[in-house]
């Protein structure tokens, strides 16, 4: 980072299932609560950007950038970013060039799903999206079943078997617990996982994260200081199919975006002391885990199996928190926030992924 | 999925390249379908295919985890959905090919003649036997009562023997076809068909549609020359009313016999047109003798290439 950048404010809807509120309502909510958080005023906030995905798709509303301003008194310059499930991570890394650029010193970062108002089917065909439209979506996958694939794979390589991968969603739902914004704060054991109907063989329902509405706002700064400041905000891409990688059990864009993000903080990864990632579904914690360097790989489920000094999706991750698609990259960030002010850790990782690991985002935060 | 023509064609733009051989580097079964899909449960697999490439596609088979991957696939074209306005999308899907046990090496060429009843096989294949020199009729085993009219054509067996050589797989191909007072069973030994092979001569053998696709299905089709003989006619009434008058004339059967006979026929022509990849060729029985000239032609340009 060229100046640094505070995160000053913060705030989140709970990730449920919010039937009687809309896209707006949904921003308004959480932005509030960001406001209320921070150093600065409404007033204060020279841009925002939202994050979105599937605003047409599920709710025939597109120009959003525009709908979050008009939500402050103000109604400053707004953009939207989307990227898929990386939409989160992509609106902050935009944010972080803002305000490095000098074109705004103090900028919100909205990212809101709507997600529950249209049928399933139409939200997998939705989310379908974020691969190839041309080479994957006409065989009929869906994305549990991209992952399943993927499943599949690396549990023939690795030789992992369906008992031991119970413990990653096990895992999520025992922290998710004391998680008052989580979609599902309740624990749910190991065996109960893999007897939960299929999805995608080999992956049950328990392995998916599940369809949420929510919203989740940050407002980062350069002018208003604050404990926590944003150490590195680094982005990779890969190909939209996995079709067109050599290996599908690892994602070169997580490697990519974590060796930069680690250059740029100026830190090893034991330093880290908390991370949130982007479990979607069981199977890409541990391929996560692994191409962050935290494991060899074959052996992400290590982590999982034991307690381990750093901690690993305190919050719940997707699977029990709720993945609004564009509201968990940043919902992330402000989880880390919370563990970093909790304890003495003095750095923390939020990483979030669209696709099959399409894009990748890695946000690291510092405590002073 | 928007599926729409478009969209559609330019999804098959590479369809030619998706023709090939591949391996199967991992699989899954997707429960619930997006929209546009059919409902039920979708096998699709990621393929490894032979210049390299990958591709995701549908899987035909009943994959079991995870014991596919590895497994070499075929393509084949499949129907792959229908969108709201009827447009039916065709997509390659992979297949892992039965193990079925391929006969490897080529075994010979079968005469084989098909048709309905009365419409002169056994005259034709007696007179092939004996005009055509590298021809030999194969001796048809059966469990009927021996008749009176019967041109030493059949080699009778009691059901007990029939049913011995079927269990011990002695029989190249066999059926039963049943009648109002007995159960018939008709069959060829493999072993007739060898011996006619090693002699260097062609067998000759009169089938229906049960034997002849057992035939096929046990040497394989390209080792049968397969003729359909057809009565005189231009229409389907006239061929069978061709067939009652040389019934009638041959006075083997009583009339019932003959108006079963007849209700057999209709499905026999029936079969030629529903089965035409099963016949080389078919040929009206106007007059036998150029019947035979013609099978003996079509024996021996076979014969030579």
């Amino acid at each position: 980072m060229n100046t640094p950048i505070y995160l000053t404010g913060t705030g989140q809807t709970r990730f449920a299932e919010h039937w009687d509120m809309s896209i707006k309502d949904l921003m308004e909510e959480s932005i509030d609560s960001a406001i209320e958080s921070a150093e600065c005023t409404a007033l204060d906030i020279d841009m925002v950007v939202v994050a979105n995905m599937l605003g047409e798709v599920a709710s025939d509303q597109a120009h959003l950038g525009a709908m979050a301003a008009s939500l402050l008194p103000h109604h400053p310059p707004a953009l939207r970013a989307e990227a898929a499930c990386a939409s989160g991570a992509v609106a902050l890394h935009t944010a972080c060039a803002l305000l490095e650029s000098g074109k705004a010193q103090t900028v919100l970062v909205v990212g809101v799903e709507k997600m529950t108002d249209i049928a399933p089917g139409k939200i997998a065909a939705g989310l379908m999206g974020a691969a190839d439209a041309q080479k994957d979506a006409p065989s009929g996958l869906t994305f549990p079943g991209i992952f399943g694939l993927i499943a599949a794979r690396y549990m023939h390589e690795y030789s992992l078997s369906r008992d031991r991968l119970n413990h990653v969603s096990a895992r999520h739902h025992k922290n998710a617990v004391s998680n008052p914004f989580a979609q599902f704060c309740k624990e749910i054991p190991a065996e109960s996982i893999s007897a939960s109907a299929k999805v995608a063989d080999p992956l049950c329902m328990l392995d998916c994260s599940p369809i949420s509405d929510g919203a989740a706002s940050v407002i980062l700064s350069t002018k208003f200081e604050s404990p926590i400041r944003i150490a590195a905000s680094q982005l990779a891409t890969d190909t939209l199919s996995i079709a067109d990688r050599p290996t599908i059990t690892s994602f070169a864009a997580t490697k990519d975006a974590m060796r930069a993000a680690l250059e740029e903080a100026e830190i090893d990864r034991t330093d880290i002391g908390h991370i949130e990632l982007h479990d979607c579904f069981s199977i890409a914690a541990l391929i996560s885990l692994e191409d962050m360097g935290f494991a060899n790989p074959g052996e992400g489920i290590a982590l999982y199996e034991k307690e381990n000094k750093m901690t690993i999706n305190q919050s719940g991750g997707l699977k029990a928190c709720g993945h609004p698609v564009a509201a968990t990259g940043i919902k992330q960030v402000i989880d880390v926030s919370k563990q970093l002010k909790e304890s003495k850790s003095r750095h923390g990782l939020a990483h979030n992924f669209g696709g099959a690991a399409a894009t990748c985002g890695i946000h690291i935060l510092s405590h002073a | 999925m928007r599926n729409t023509p478009a969209a559609n064609h330019r999804a098959q733009k590479d369809l030619q390249n998706k023709l090939q051989e591949g391996t199967i580097l991992s699989h899954t079964i997707v429960r619930h379908p997006p929209e546009g899909f059919p409902t039920k449960p979708r096998v699709i697999g990621l393929i490894e295919l032979e210049d390299g490439s990958r591709v995701t596609a549908q899987l035909i088979a009943n994959c079991q985890l995870p014991t596919a991957i590895g497994m070499k696939v075929i393509p084949k074209m499949r129907l792959s959905r229908v969108n709201a306005q009827g447009l039916r999308t065709y997509d390659i899907a992979y297949e892992v090919p039965l193990q079925k046990p391929v006969k490897e090496e080529f075994p010979g060429y079968i005469l084989a003649l098909t048709g309905p009843s009365g419409v002169g096989k056994t005259t034709v294949s007696l007179l092939l036997s004996a005009k055509v020199g590298n021809c030999e009729r194969v001796p048809i085993l059966t469990t009927r009562k021996v008749k009176e009219g019967d041109q030493d054509e059949y080699t009778h067996v009691s059901p007990e023997e029939f049913l011995a050589l079927k269990n011990d797989g002695k029989l190249a191909t066999f059926t039963s076809i049943p009648s109002r007072d007995e159960k018939r069973l008709y069959g060829y030994r493999s072993e007739d068909i060898e011996k006619i092979w090693k002699e260097k001569k062609i067998p000759v053998i009169i089938t229906e549609m049960n034997l002849l696709q057992g035939l096929a299905s046990h040497y394989g089709r390209r080792s049968i020359l397969s003729c359909g003989l057809l009565p005189p006619g231009k229409s389907k009434r006239q061929m069978l009313s061709a067939l009652l008058h040389r019934l009638r004339d041959r006075g083997r059967d009583t009339e019932q016999q003959i108006e079963d006979r007849l209700k057999n026929a209709e499905a026999d022509l029936a079969f030629f047109k529903d089965r035409k990849e099963l016949f080389d060729d078919l040929i009206v029985n106007d007059d036998v003798d150029i019947v035979v000239g013609q099978l003996g032609g079509l024996v021996l340009e076979r014969v030579k290439a």
